[in-house]
């Protein structure tokens, strides 16, 4: 046993000094005058004081204030013992859901262990103990608060499922060292495998991390690639196999085109190799597939799909510092896929549909598409005449790019004075020139906004992720309407020109979205599969594939490393169990004792 | 005038009179029957004839048929002393209704009736140095005898119960009825009323206590200062303490019961808050008190 807080024992001798010393200080009675005093007998018990010293007498009353004052200040000193079991007083309990957790390594799968973990901790919590838990799939969120309700705890521990993406964890373990931001004896328990990106930016605070995992380890086998390309020799598919497992593994690699077979073979892939397959792929086909059958632990990275459509992918750059809502805005696009730069790379950005400047000085470049934000360089389709403070908009064109945004009202801090060169077009004007303005080439198109969106509250209105799907769609082209395909749990938005969106789940659920903005938000295909998604009256099918090769590396983490520390996996953590609580209460019976005594003495 | 009793109460008290279980001897020629010879009309005994003797009261009959003379004998009739000892100690001033009040218009009944009934009715202040008056006789004294109950007490030095008691046990008082109306709250009062009964007086103790004195409501820690004048007495007023504090009531009570039954008297325990109509009728009519 040890004492949280040993220096409040000392607190008990003042304390006992001073309820000795009211005992012996001498009473000081209420006269009353009576008839006659010899029928009353001389009895006195001591029950409280008052003044001048007198000798100090047994009394159980003052036994019982110095016991129940030894019990406070003994509680005062919160004991502890020290025990084994995940959960402390304030716990949080960070739940991996990402693909590698449905590895079925562990019966019935990684995912349900952690949960099993999650409901035994909850159950076996006591008094005043209190819990949370933070799911950590591809978009971090609190199931449960702080708080201490096993019954609604489990409830919606029992209602979280898996997903087949890739997970956030760093940013889960953020948010539940925001949950207990400054308690004392906090402890963030994370319930993985490990399998996750290095988490960076991380402080803990105050918390103890513990980290649990739940694999065992196991031999996966997953399509790590699956590409389409035109070449002068025709259109070739591309599929390429990853053992993760130190033994060889021979699966059946069946490739479908537009849902037909076009081509089926045995694959042996060597220990821990990649071993890819090229075939000549139908032209004319808007989907290809990939499936492999090699009954593995996972099978999440049994599945690829890709569109054969120029505009349902778009590699985007973006050049310049940190935007959250830009990036949170492209992202929201289910064909971008986003990198990050500080400065154009010195190809030019080759490989890249569209290069994004935002608020630094545009460059030329060999994408197809240009979105300059704030600054506009030599290359940009309008010449810069000075500055104007907080410009007034004054009206916008009809054009698809301006369809769903509002800039009336927005409040811009600086803006560019430009005045659109060539062909180029304003799109949106202000009080002090332009503020949007389209340039379309035949090599290139542009989009010029005349403000950096972090110079504005531009970013926190509907109109910004609108804006910004619409510059998309501008810059690299409408997809057309075949399958879409998107990373399983990854947000997207498709826009909505009426009603509410439905999703049709692989296992046929339907799912009402609620469009806000003329977009609609989905986050529900969590699991890799085909979905339906009505639109506007149309059906569009969505494809969403698990896309990151980390979540097929299912082996085991034991240790993890949060900002360059590691931190160890524990099968069962020590904790301290605090037993001031009994003690309390022993201590309020021997005060409701000592208040009977006094009470029948009295 | 303040005759202190209610005219209700007067015609209540009419045609009563004490009626003391031993015979007391008179002083002057009353209206009550004595052992001893003397010249009422009711019969005693015969004796033989002695010269000298009355010849009004020779039986002739006896004479005419045994030729023998005889005298016949009557019972005497005296007044009765009636000594109505009014308790007027400082402990009397407690009660509601104080036990003083209480006591107060006792006398007055005891005192009327008395007078009524030709009694030698004499008013002793106990707790208080003071002379008591001549007797009173008469229904025409009932005016002095009130006035003399009205009358505030004097402001010596109180003394206590027994003192007085004793006092008046070794005065010259002629030996009668004793009425003591008093809380006979005194350790020393069973004794002092012994010595009473000892003097030859038919000892009537009437014990008058208030609510207070019965069931007190105390609580807490008390220093208790006695109304009489004796030593203060710590106590802790518990439920302990009050039920040793009925038990030595009780106990007291019953040694002046005692103390006044053993020479022939009376005892009775009377709430400040009875009525006297109630005390007239279920004390001194139904246990004989008065006839």
């Amino acid at each position: 046993m040890s004492f949280a807080y040993p220096g409040a024992l000392i607190l008990f001798l003042p304390l006992a000094g001073v309820v000795v010393a009211l005992y012996l200080l001498r009473m000081r009675r209420r006269e009353l005058r009576v008839p006659a005093t010899f029928l009353w007998p001389a009895q006195t018990e001591e029950v409280r004081a008052n003044a001048l010293f007198q000798r100090l007498k047994p009394s159980w009353l003052l036994f019982l204030q110095l016991l129940a004052l030894a019990l406070a200040v003994f509680c005062l000193a919160r004991p502890q013992t020290r025990q084994r079991g995940l959960a402390g007083e304030v716990t949080v309990f960070v739940l991996d859901s990402s693909a590698s957790m449905g590895a079925t390594d562990v019966l019935p799968s990684r995912f349900a262990e952690a949960k099993r973990l999650a409901r035994e901790a909850i159950l076996s919590a006591r008094a005043g103990d209190r819990m949370a838990l933070v799911e950590a799939g591809p978009v971090p969120r609190v199931v449960f608060p702080l708080g201490n309700d096993p019954a609604r705890q489990i409830a919606a521990l029992d209602a979280l499922e898996g997903t087949d993406a890739d997970a956030d964890v760093g940013e889960a373990m953020r948010l539940a060292t925001a949950v207990v931001s400054g308690q004392d004896g906090a402890r963030v328990v994370l319930l993985s495998d490990g399998d996750f990106a290095p988490i960076q930016n991380f402080s803990q605070g105050k918390a103890a991390v513990v980290y649990q995992n739940v694999g065992k380890g196991g031999t996966n086998l997953g399509i790590e690639a699956l590409g389409v390309t035109d070449t002068p020799k025709g259109r070739l598919l591309f599929a390429g196999l990853r053992n993760y497992g130190g033994q060889p593994w021979e699966t059946t690699l069946t490739l479908y085109a537009d849902g037909k077979a076009v081509d089926s073979l045995k694959l042996k892939v060597a220990a821990h190799s990649t071993q890819g397959h090229t075939v000549a792929a139908p032209p004319g086909a808007r989907l290809y597939e990939a499936r492999i059958d090699p009954k593995d632990v996972l099978k999440a990275d049994d599945y690829a799909a890709v569109s054969a459509d120029p505009a349902a992918s778009l590699r985007v750059l973006k050049v310049g510092g940190e935007d959250p809502f830009l990036e949170r805005a492209l992202a929201l696009d289910p064909r971008v896929t986003l990198d990050r730069a500080a400065t154009l790379p010195p190809d030019g950005g080759a490989g890249y549909d569209i290069v994004a400047f935002d608020g630094v000085p545009s460059q030329p470049t060999k994408s197809r598409g240009v979105l300059i934000l704030g600054k506009a360089g030599p290359d940009a389709p309008v010449r810069v005449d000075g500055a104007a403070k907080r410009p007034k908009f004054s009206g916008s064109e009809t054009a698809p790019l301006m369809k769903g945004v509002d800039l009336d009202g927005v409040y811009i801090d600086e803006i560019e004075r430009v005045s659109p060169k060539g062909s180029a077009e304003a799109l949106a004007r202000s009080s002090a020139g332009p503020l949007v303005v389209a340039d379309r080439t035949p090599i290139r198109r542009t989009v010029y906004l005349a403000f950096a969106p972090l110079q504005s509250d531009f970013p926190l209105q509907v109109g910004f992720p609108i804006f910004v799907a619409n510059a998309l769609d501008f810059l690299g082209g409408t997809a057309g309407g075949g399958p879409l395909v998107v990373a399983a749990g990854k947000p997207f938005s498709v826009p909505v020109a009426q009603g509410e969106p439905t999703l049709i789940d692989p296992d046929g659920t339907k799912t009402t979205l609620k469009p806000a903005g003329g977009a609609a938000t989905i986050r529900e295909a969590r699991r890799v599969g085909k979905y339906e998604l009505e639109v506007d009256g149309k059906r569009r099918t969505v494809i969403a594939t698990l896309q990151t090769p980390r979540e097929s590396n299912i082996a085991p983490v034991t240790q993890i490393a949060l900002r360059d520390q590691p931190v160890r996996s524990l099968a069962a953590p020590l904790r301290f169990g605090d037993f001031w609580r009994p003690l309390a209460t022993l201590c309020l019976l021997v005060l409701g004792f000592e208040w009977w005594l006094y009470a029948k003495r009295s | 005038m303040d005759l202190l009793l209610e005219p209700r109460a007067f015609r209540l008290l009419e045609g009563l009179r004490i009626a003391p279980r031993k015979s007391q001897p008179g002083r002057v020629r009353g209206e009550r029957l004595t052992r001893r010879a003397g010249l009422s009309i009711e019969f005693a005994d015969y004796r033989d004839y002695a010269e000298g003797d009355d010849l009004r009261h020779l039986d002739w009959n006896v004479l005419a048929r045994l030729d023998s003379p005889v005298m016949r004998t009557y019972r005497d009739e005296e007044d009765l002393a009636v000594h109505v000892l009014l308790d007027d100690s400082p402990s009397m001033a407690f009660g509601e209704r104080t036990k003083g009040r209480a006591a107060r218009d006792l006398a007055a009944a005891f005192g009327y009736v008395g007078l009524l009934g030709g009694d030698a009715v004499t008013p002793v202040r106990l707790g208080r140095r003071e002379p008591p008056p001549a007797a009173l006789r008469g229904r025409a004294a009932y005016g002095r005898y009130a006035a003399w109950l009205g009358r505030e007490a004097s402001q010596d030095a109180p003394t206590s119960l027994a003192t007085s008691l004793r006092a008046f046990a070794g005065s010259r008082a002629r030996p009668g009825v004793a009425i003591v109306l008093s809380d006979g709250f005194d350790p020393e009062a069973p004794n002092a009323l012994r010595a009473l009964v000892g003097r030859g007086h038919e000892v009537w103790c009437v014990q008058i206590l208030s609510e207070l004195d019965l069931d007190p409501d105390l609580e807490g820690d008390l220093r208790l200062v006695d109304g009489e004048g004796g030593k203060p007495t710590d106590i802790t007023a518990n439920s302990g303490v009050l039920k040793a504090y009925r038990e030595n009531l009780a106990r007291h009570n019953a040694a002046l019961a005692d103390a006044a039954k053993r020479g022939g008297g009376r005892y009775a325990l009377v709430r400040t808050d009875d009525k006297l109509e109630d005390f007239v009728r279920d004390t001194l009519k139904r246990e004989g008190w008065v006839r």
